[in-house]
């Protein structure tokens, strides 16, 4: 690791002027995904402005929604009770997420910034366009078992790692930023981007911004399953995973949300599967047309092709399960 | 032979491991862990080519980098006398070369990742650091790591192929049914806990101490000797702990001699730990093998014909064969068998044995494809198995020392309620999921080699048993202290086993099966002959209560002599010492294989039974129960044995399931080389295994009646997850791993 | 070799300090540093002053407490709470297995919260309380999750184990050690390669149903 500097801000106010000043800083908090790029020389901040002792911690409900601080770790937001009982879908995905010892850790907002794990973009040897622009994408006509299925472009075909954020998404989250000039929201869907021309840029969070907190609206999505598919029973990324959500009366969906990980550079929304089974009833048919519906569109690269036929299946299965039905 | 003396009463049933509580405070020191003063670090500059030459090394801005002592390549290392040895005097005598590759000997690169320089400095953050400032410019050469695109090279290896034809080549071909089929075991990493690890300190110009991460003390202090021309008692190895190796530290590796290397020029100790990456690259691995298998049977199930070919693959600048075709020879009875085994040199490093090692690939594909065979026949894979047993040994013609195979089959068929499924494939449900029952046998030869062992009785009551052996897990200490304990006639918390240094009495490397055996034999004889030597000194003593008495007539128990004839009339080993004014008791002796091993074929033998769910749409694979039966003959330690077989299915979950090392062949570099993407099993895919034993002893193989069993608890393993997804699913996937892309597509 | 009273983190959010350092550190030789600490530099005639400069630049005060002992140390800001406890305070129970945070090998307890010490920043710990493995048993007294590993053989080679006990304590303590299940999934982050999970889940679900305070 090279040597870099190293302070801790008393307050909000210090850290957004210490981040002003210094385009080269990044914000610390968990430690565990900038930690681990930092070890593997991906990336290099000469400074590290270390946010971890901020109180942006809090889990509360308010006429909004929930309030969830930026710096809440991953394990006490999954704990939570108002989460577990209203927000199971939250919860569900942060447990399926790392292991304990990480979700101790890692930190909501931390979570939301984390990078790829594409093995090209880990090894500085490699081509890749995010790590080294105009370098190539090593993973495009390389190893892409984990790859997007998509939204991905010629320049990269990454996927963004996180399990919470497809909740998030799946949830209408919102996300709130700060600078040393003011406050702005941003919704959840339209904070990562796609690659496109620039997979160097993961979000649009601007330089000298700060996540502080999320806001997620109340909701009555009473049904929901986390589903995640990866090659071992626990502790690894994602090779396809479905955040599924459902308000049945009636027997039929009065409201649903479907969002997928591990295919594509963001999490992936599944807005026409969520559009047809609105007002349908909560059946299996209607379950397996709308993983149908949710995959056209969908995108191989050699090894990663067994994913479409996967996150169908995914779709279908997080439904029922969701539904009870499984 | 034949003192099964474990048949007494006093067997210990689950003796806890006599290095337990070292292990649960953290205090059993491991070889990264040993306190050195002015220790300094080194870490590894490795290449980032596959093939070629260096063409230049910049490594100013590192040397100048704060706190660095050295950097170290072929441009400034010192010699290794070893890697040039000198024509020896006597023309008729080959010179002894050195195997492997030769660190910083050249500029040529004959692997990505190999090491190319070492930077030292005084801390370890500082030396990472400064290794990333030394920059190298290569000539390149054209690469080959894919073996696929190379299997036209194969040939056989120059040091003797497998080819073996016993009564009719490829006779399975005329057989009423017939079976081909094709399997491929991947590239797989040993990946032990610990990262292997060297502190390297030189005590003098020529006497050196390293504390290394070895499975053979003696043998890595063999390598060093060779390496630096040095006499034995100048070089010392210690392994007091190893975390970990499964054939990873068989041999000395070329991160060794650097850190050797380093330490001699800056004149300090170095500490060198691998990163988890450099664990893929320079340690070996199981090679990749594509193997064909032709059975041929009469219809009720009898095999007339065996071919098994395997293609398997080395490096470029060294030989690397293991027996993976063997396992056909002579597991079943078969009048007509034939082998061939051959090597693809790849651009990649040497592959090494890995746990099981190649019986462990050659049982993927024979046992997949006996289960292939049995659905053709339809006759229960069992039971196909019990028509063609082998009774005596097909191969070599001799009976076998024991087996108890069919024990095998029978205690784990019932414990998992085998005859209770049904048979036919995809046609079991539980709670949504595809149900698949699949079993396979697995053998590894029962070996005993030499050994040397030393005990010491104390005045004080204690025995102080040594070897110089390492325990990288299977519980050796446990094991000899229950061995000395049963012989000598003391209680387990009166003997101290002590290992892990070359300057012990010399003791086998471990592996292969072959401590328990091995080891346990001279552990056996040396206390045998001190209870021998304490009777006599008993009898002679001024006070002996054995009036009259002869050896014959004496016995040992719980620290004393006594006779056979009145049990009560006793006399301490504390007290014989004292009336003859012995301060201690010491006995040492090599023990040697006897003549045994050329009279019967000796084996060891395990049968897996894996009960799995595999998702109907999704294809997740989720082992639900596993029972392995082992015929490894009398269990020494009940506890460790039994972790033992757990421990190998568990590698067998991943050999099975998840486990394969993938190299980009455009950069012929690993794409998983972490733990993250190079999947071993975690708790969550391990499912309640229980582990039997037949636990009847071998007559022949050593005193104890132990044979081997780390090899056996994995080996065939995998074949009967593929078999319980064939059952489960009606889909026969023969490459491993079994991902679920392979069930959905 | 540090004599100097090094600095304390910045708890301003100026850096105006660091920012000097910064320009230091970039300079290579102690001469042309000349103009920004000529007093020190005056003496640097030799690389052993440079390094003592360097080191001073380099190094922080970090105020942890370990095993119960609280420490004031001088710390590098890239040293990581592993390297820290290994290679500073020769606390080698804490092992590194991978050293990304992909093995648990490394797993402590930071005020109270089981955590791999690997990704973390030894200097983002000030204040905290760590205990290792070290500091688990009581004197002689073996903590009641060791003595369990030991009674159902809950390793074998030993190198995993520390983490495995440190995150089974946590398991416990967690409220996650209701069944086999729940104790497979929450101690999947601690991966051992020789294959003693299920003598860890029996270990566990031993020290759970024993009820003893953990």
């Amino acid at each position: 690791m090279i040597p870099f500097e190293y302070i801790r801000p008393s307050g909000q106010k210090a850290a957004l002027d210490a981040i002003a000043k210094d385009a080269s800083a990044q914000f610390i908090a968990g430690g565990t995904n900038l930690v681990d790029l930092m070890k593997k020389g991906v990336v290099s901040p000469q400074k590290l402005i270390d946010i971890g002792k901020l109180p942006l911690k809090e889990i509360k409900e308010a006429n909004t929604g929930l309030h969830i601080g930026a710096l809440a770790l991953n394990s006490d937001v999954a704990e939570n009770e108002i989460v577990k009982t209203k927000y199971s879908l939250l919860s569900q995905a942060l447990y399926a997420g790392a292991s304990a010892q990480l979700r101790n850790m890692a930190t909501v907002g931390g979570n939301i910034m984390q990078r790829t794990r594409c093995t090209y973009f880990y090894d500085t040897t490699m081509p890749c366009n995010k790590r080294k622009p105009g370098s190539g994408c090593g993973a495009l006509k390389g190893y892409n078992r984990m790859h997007a299925i998509f939204g991905a472009s010629e320049n990269c075909i990454a996927v963004h790692p996180s399990d919470m954020c497809v909740a998030l998404t799946a949830l209408n989250a919102t996300i709130l930023v700060s600078n040393n000039k003011g406050e702005r929201k941003i919704p959840f869907g339209e904070f990562h981007r796609l690659p496109g021309d620039h997979p160097e840029t993961d979000n649009t969070l601007q330089k000298g911004e700060l996540i502080t907190a999320i806001i997620i609206p109340e909701n009555n999505l009473q049904h929901s399953c986390y589903l995640k598919i990866r090659d071992r029973a626990s502790y690894a990324f994602a090779l396809v995973s479905v955040a599924a959500a459902l308000e049945i009366a009636d027997g039929k969906t009065k409201d649903v949300r479907l969002a997928m990980g591990g295919v594509a550079h963001k999490p992936w929304r599944l807005t026409d599967a969520e559009k047809f089974l609105k007002g349908k009833p909560a059946t299996e048919n209607n379950f397996q047309q709308a993983a149908q519906i949710a995959i056209k569109g969908a995108k191989g690269y050699g090894n990663n092709n067994f994913k479409i036929k996967l996150a169908s299946a995914a779709i279908t299965e997080a439904l029922n399960k969701a539904a009870g039905k499984a | 032979m034949g003192n099964h003396f474990f048949d007494k009463a006093t067997m210990p049933a689950g003796q806890d491991r006599v290095d337990g509580r070292a292990k649960v405070t953290g205090t059993a020191r491991f070889a990264a862990e040993h306190p050195v003063p002015e220790l300094t670090y080194g870490v590894l500059v490795c290449s980032t080519i596959t093939k070629g030459h260096i063409k230049s090394l910049d490594t100013k801005a590192a040397e100048k980098a704060a706190g660095v002592l050295a950097v170290l390549s072929h441009l400034n290392s010192p010699k290794v006398p070893g890697f040039d040895p000198p024509k020896p005097a006597n023309k008729d005598e080959k010179p002894r070369a050195w195997d492997g590759l030769k660190v910083f000997y050249s500029d040529k690169i004959y692997f990505n990742g190999q090491p190319i320089a070492v930077v030292v400095a005084d801390t370890y953050e500082r030396a990472l650091y400064a290794a990333t400032l030394v920059k190298a410019e290569y000539i390149k050469e054209p690469h080959q790591t894919d073996f696929n695109a190379n299997i036209k090279q194969a040939a056989s290896p120059k040091g003797g192929g497998d080819d073996y034809t016993r009564g009719e080549a490829n006779a399975w071909k005329k057989a009423p049914v017939t079976l081909e089929a094709e399997y491929i075991v991947p590239f797989e990493v040993h990946n032990p806990m610990e990262l292997h690890a060297i502190i390297a300190v030189w005590e003098a110009e020529d006497k050196i101490t390293v504390y290394d991460k070895t499975q053979g003390p003696k043998d890595t202090q063999q390598s060093i000797m060779q390496a630096f021309n040095l006499p034995e008692k100048n070089v010392q190895v210690v392994t007091e702990y190893v975390g970990g190796a499964f054939g990873s530290a068989l041999r000395t590796w070329p991160h060794e001699i650097a850190a050797m290397l380093a330490a001699k020029k800056v004149n300090k100790p170095v500490k060198l730990v691998l990163g988890r990456d450099n664990m893929f690259t320079l340690v070996g691995y199981r090679p990749y093998t594509i193997q064909k298998i032709g059975l041929g049977a009469t219809e009720d199930g009898k095999l007339t014909g065996i071919t098994h070919t395997a293609i398997s693959q080395t490096s470029s600048y060294e030989e690397f064969t293991e027996g993976a075709v063997g396992v056909s020879k002579f597991l079943y009875a078969c009048p007509n068998v034939n082998t061939s085994y051959k090597l693809i040199p790849l651009d990649i490093g040497t592959p090494t044995w890995m746990r099981g090692p190649g019986e462990a690939t050659g049982c993927f594909a024979l046992e997949s494809a006996l289960d292939e065979l049995s659905y053709k026949l339809n006759i229960d894979p069992v039971e196909l198995r019990l028509r063609n047993y082998a009774e005596t040994d097909p191969q070599r013609n001799l009976p076998w020392s024991s087996k108890y195979l069919k024990e095998c089959y029978q205690m784990g068929a019932e414990k998992i309620g085998w005859f209770q499924r049904n048979r036919n494939p995809r046609s079991m449900q539980e709670d949504g999921m595809l149900v698949g029952y699949g079993m396979s046998t697995g053998v590894f030869g029962a070996f005993r080699w030499n050994a040397t062992a030393k005990g010491i009785f104390h005045a004080d009551g204690t025995l102080t048993v040594q070897s110089a052996v390492s325990d990288m897990g299977p519980g050796t200490s446990t094991s000899m202290v229950n061995i000395a304990s049963e012989a000598f006639g003391l209680p387990h918390d009166k003997i101290k086993f002590e290992l892990g240094s070359s300057s012990l009495p010399p003791g086998p490397t471990q592996g292969g099966s072959g401590t328990t055996s091995t080891l346990g034999s001279a552990v056996h004889e040396v206390c045998v002959e001190l209870t021998n030597q304490l009777k006599q000194l008993a009898l002679s003593a001024g006070n002996s209560p054995f009036k009259n008495a002869k050896p014959e007539g004496l016995a040992v128990e719980n620290g004393n002599v006594l006779l056979v004839a009145d049990r009560n009339i006793k006399m301490s080993y504390v007290d014989i010492l004292k009336q003859h004014n012995k301060p201690e008791l010491e006995f040492m002796k090599e023990s040697n294989a006897g003549e045994e091993q050329k009279k019967y074929s000796m084996y060891s033998y395990s049968v897996h039974f894996t009960k799995l769910h595999v998702h109907p749409s999704t294809g997740v694979i989720t082992i639900k129960k596993v029972v392995t039966a082992g015929d490894a003959g009398k269990i020494v330690s009940e506890k460790t044995a039994r972790s033992q077989m757990i421990g190998g299915v568990t590698g067998g979950i991943g050999m099975a399931l998840t486990e394969e090392g993938i190299i980009d062949h455009r950069y012929g570099r690993y794409v998983n080389n972490n733990l993250a993407d190079y999947h071993v099993p975690v708790n969550a895919d391990v499912p309640e295994i229980e582990a039997l034993f037949v636990n009847r002893p071998d007559p022949y193989l050593n005193p104890m009646g132990a044979k081997g069993m780390g090899e056996i608890a994995l080996i065939g393993y995998a074949a009967s997850v593929a078999n319980a997804v064939y059952h489960a699913t009606g889909k026969r996937i023969r490459d491993l791993p079994i991902t679920l892309d392979k069930i959905i597509s | 070799m540090n004599t100097q009273k090094p600095r304390q983190a910045s708890e301003n959010g100026s850096d105006g300090f660091n920012a000097s350092r910064r320009d230091f550190l970039k300079l290579s030789s102690a001469v042309a540093a000349a103009s920004i600490t000529p007093s020190v530099v005056t003496k640097a005639a030799d690389k052993k002053v440079d390094e003592r400069i360097a080191d001073y630049f380099e190094k922080m005060t970090l105020n942890i407490e370990v095993n119960g002992t609280a420490q004031q140390l001088q710390v590098e800001p890239r040293v990581t709470l592993l390297d820290l406890l290994r290679e500073q305070l020769h606390l080698t129970g804490t092992k590194k297995g991978c050293d990304h945070g992909q093995c648990g090998a490394c797993t402590v307890h930071a005020d109270g919260k089981r955590i791999n010490s690997c990704l973390s920043l030894a200097i983002m710990n000030e204040g905290k309380k760590i205990t290792t493995i070290e500091g688990l048993a009581k004197g002689e007294e073996l903590h009641p999750v060791q003595q369990a590993f030991i009674k159902h053989d809950g390793f074998q080679c030993g190198y995993c184990t520390p983490g495995q006990i440190m995150s089974a304590v946590s398991c416990i303590r967690e409220g996650h050690a209701n069944s086999a299940g729940e104790i497979r999934e929450f101690m999947s982050g601690n991966i051992c390669r020789c294959g003693a999970y299920p003598n860890i889940v029996d270990a566990i679900m031993d020290v759970k149903k024993g009820g003893q305070d953990v």
